[in-house]
């Protein structure tokens, strides 16, 4: 009998909010977080909209410390850490006894941080550099520096896949404490918002704005949509063998119950490959946790107003569900949070824990018109009630990869 | 009956030989790829030899991508994931796509598209960066590479793990076929030459005006190098269904973290990996017959993980080979750990360990078997592969013999 993977605790940084309820109750009212950024200048720049957290301070959830060593990454990491440990009840007592790992899905952990060290080489001279930055250069640095923040002795590991990073970490931490490796791990994503990300988004004309159509909010499964805004936020899970959670007492908040990935090699060039993947993901994912398809109760989509992949994915979960797919309730939280990258798993998996605990489940925000038979019908603009009993999660990335994950109620 | 891993098929990109044979006879004799910096000017810095690929030529292997679109880890991950497979004598359209999946370690991903978008920023030509940057850069495009140009629809992961990348990698795949999730993996590590890692070794002072002597008395520090390791891995019943030679056996690995400091490295990290990797496959110290050392080259690194390793075999310390490779290929980043994997499983099929080259003075702290600049004739049936990262990323991996 395999082990069991249960969640226990989770902490969340994002523009809508520093903690799982907050997220939620913003979700729910159909806040978007998105507005002009004001981090970085985006003069010139097709798109000016992103999901920016708004004075983001370090102290207010890891006390007044030297923070000087952390990058902007390693800081949302580190304060979204203590928050999930203090939700889980993981103390410095109990991390100084046993090994927790963290487990951290980032598509670029800090591409500001690397540019910044080589144009400060470049510009003044390598003798110039500093050693305490190139530190943070490494992709693993956010990871490694929220292990010494918070002693976390067990797994330390980080997950790049892109956009699909943070529920890859998910699944890899669940596979980690199944095989037996680990009984508690820190699982989840993160990417900052900065301008060297977003200046290339821009370019590749992935941004809502960018493609020079008006730049509208990005508005999953919507007609008008024309790409996706770009956030930003760190969420993590502590995620936990079932025997030992049960052991120590810990408050259940879900069940990880199956997961499934899979690449598409023409990286969305051939449609039906893309289609036929995603809906391979969560099939897979549907087996693995002995549910049918017909006992899933609602879709987190990965939906993030990106005009091919909201088609691909709806498509998909019509493979998958048939004429079912049209009457299980559905959202796409990236309508407000916008695309957080190697977040996005994480936020959409604590997103939907919060929605078990609240019967609720957001709507997709500005959802107006959808396209032509588009199979997802009791897609809405508004909150519904809900008694969820196995959530299905989707992550799909740009170029290929994706994965699913189901969320099963403890309750 | 838990499912056994084998390793059977290797394929390397590096400064001493690309492809197992030529670059396992390179390694033996002891040939040191370390020379002046050829990619970018290093006047302006204290130091000026790295362990570069000279001559690589990406179009051999890379036919369905466009090579000169993709960056040089791409290019080196797809040239030693096809020379692998190569040398696994494995066609692909045998196997289901969808069941075959790739998992790659790296430090720096793609740097050279950062660089190239760091100079026009500074040059004021930021306009020239387009979308290129974006479709090639982020790190994850090594093992979105490697898939889309062999058309693998299963599973895939880079993992960056800094210096220990690829033997996460590794273990990542190990998993994966464990439970049944793959009928095969391509595993290992890729990392080109960068501007900036060169920049901040030196800047820590850790870069070796002239050599790399690993547990030497005057060590100077590492030398940075670039490379590709990828190994084939599946489960043993399949290779002995297919005839397969079989090189070794994955036995298990432990992970661990320091806690301790991002770049500093601590012993009681490396022991826990070891300690972990040897209960998970039943292996008592003494039953240990090589290490492949992570072995930098700095004073630090080869003094603690002298310590380390000391504090979990004890006295079997002082009879077990240990050796560094990173002597001869300089330090490959994620991929080091990848090669060094192969380099186990070769000892390993060939019974015979590497050297440590240029040890020429004994280090009274550092006085274990090194197997000091000569290769030596050795019966391996269990090797442990070591691992070590910034951010107190630990490694240990275990390979052993299949018996006959």
């Amino acid at each position: 009998m395999a082990r069991r993977v249960f969640i226990t605790g989770a902490g969340v940084i994002s523009s809508l909010g520093d903690s799982p309820a907050k997220l939620h109750t913003a979700l729910c009212e159909g806040r978007a977080g998105l507005r002009q950024i004001e981090l970085f200048s985006t003069e010139g720049l097709g798109c000016h909209l992103g999901g920016e957290i708004a004075s983001f301070s370090p102290n207010n959830y890891l006390g007044e410390r030297n923070f000087r060593p952390l990058d902007r990454t390693s800081q949302l990491v580190a304060a979204t850490a203590q928050m999930a440990l203090d939700d889980s009840g993981w103390t410095v007592e109990m991390r100084s006894q046993n090994e927790v790992g963290l487990v951290l899905g980032t598509m670029f952990c800090s591409v500001h941080t690397i540019s910044q060290f080589d144009r400060r080489a470049l510009v003044a001279g390598p003798a110039y550099a500093s050693p305490m930055d190139f530190s943070n250069t490494v992709i693993n640095a956010a990871a490694g520096q929220t292990a010494i923040w918070h002693n976390l002795r067990g797994v330390n590991s980080t997950i790049a896949a892109g956009s699909v990073s943070g529920l890859q970490a998910i699944i890899y931490a669940t596979e980690l404490i199944r095989t037996g490796r680990a009984k508690a791990i820190l699982a989840g994503g993160a990417d900052e918002l900065c301008f060297e990300s977003f200046y290339g988004f821009n370019r590749a004309e992935l941004l809502c704005g960018s493609n020079h159509s008006p730049g509208d909010f990005p508005i999953p499964f919507d007609q008008k949509r024309n790409g996706f805004a770009l956030g930003e936020g760190a969420a993590l899970l502590m995620l936990e063998d079932a025997e030992s959670a049960a052991e120590r007492g810990a408050h259940v908040l879900a069940e990880i119950s199956g997961q499934g990935s899979g690449f598409d090699p023409s990286r969305g060039a051939d449609r039906r490959k893309s289609i036929a993947t995603i809906a391979r993901a969560i099939r897979l994912a549907l087996d693995d946790a002995h549910v049918k398809a017909d006992e899933v109760d609602c879709l987190s989509m990965s939906a993030n107003g990106s005009v091919q992949a909201d088609r691909n994915e709806a498509e998909a979960a019509a493979l998958v569900f048939g004429a079912r797919a049209g009457t299980i309730p559905v959202t796409a939280i990236k309508s407000m949070l916008g695309e957080t990258l190697g977040a996005s798993g994480a936020m959409q998996t604590i997103s939907l824990v919060e929605a078990v605990r609240d019967r609720t489940l957001p709507g997709i925000n500005r959802l107006d018109t959808v396209e032509e038979n588009f199979p997802l019908a009791k897609a809405s603009p508004e909150k519904q009630k809900l008694d969820l009993s196995n959530g299905l999660i989707n992550s799909i990335g740009f170029d290929g990869g994706c994965c699913s994950m189901v969320l099963t109620s403890c309750a | 009956m838990q499912t056994r891993v084998v390793v059977s098929g290797i394929g390397t990109v590096t400064s001493i030989g690309t492809g197992c044979e030529p670059f396992w006879n390179n390694l033996l004799a002891g040939r040191c790829g370390i020379a002046p910096v050829g990619s970018f000017d290093t006047s302006s810095y204290s130091v000026h030899r790295g362990a570069e690929v000279k001559d690589f030529d990406g179009k051999a292997y890379v036919s369905k991508l466009d090579c000169d679109s993709i960056g040089r880890a791409s290019q080196f991950a797809i040239a030693a994931a096809r020379l692998a497979l190569a040398d696994a004598n494995l066609d692909l359209s045998m196997l289901d796509p969808e069941r075959v999946g790739v998992t790659i370690g790296t430090t720096s991903g793609e740097p050279q598209m950062i660089e190239r978008f760091d100079d026009a920023a500074e040059s004021g030509a930021l306009n020239t960066v387009g979308p290129e940057f974006m479709r090639f850069y982020p790190c994850h495009v090594i093992a979105a590479h490697v898939a889309s140009e062999l058309d693998l629809e299963g599973i895939n992961v880079t993992i960056p793990a800094a210096c220990a990348a690829g033997n996460y990698a590794i273990a990542h795949a190990f998993d994966v076929l464990r439970s049944g999730r793959s009928d095969l993996m391509l595993a290992g590590g890729s990392d080109s030459f960068s501007r900036i890692t060169y920049t901040g070794f030196a800047r820590l002072g850790a870069i070796a005006p002239e050599v790399c002597q690993p547990f030497d008395r005057n060590r100077k520090g590492m030398v940075p190098g670039e490379g590709a390791g990828i190994l084939v891995l599946e489960p043993l019943e399949r290779a002995i269904a297919r005839g397969a030679r079989i090189y070794a056996e994955v036995a298990g690995y432990g992970l661990s973290c320091d806690a301790h400091h991002m770049t500093a490295a601590h012993p009681l990290g490396p022991a826990r990996a070891m300690e972990k990797a040897l209960e998970e496959t039943c292996t008592k110290p003494e039953q240990i017959s090589y290490i492949s050392a992570h072995g930098t080259g700095t004073p630090t690194n080869d003094l603690i993980e002298t310590i380390a390793v000391k504090r979990v075999f004890k006295d079997a310390a002082y009879r077990t080979p240990i050796s560094s490779i990173k002597s001869m290929l300089g330090h490959t980043m994620g991929a080091a750990s990848a090669i060094e994997a192969a380099v186990c499983a070769l000892a390993i099929f060939h019974s015979r360990v590497p050297p440590t080259m240029n040890l020429q003075e004994p280090d009274p702290e550092c006085d274990l078997d090194y197997v000091p600049n000569r290769s030596r004739e050795h019966e391996v049936n269990i090797a442990m592969n070591n691992a070590y990262a910034f951010g107190g990323n630990n490694a240990s991996l275990i390979l052993r013999k299949i018996e006959a």
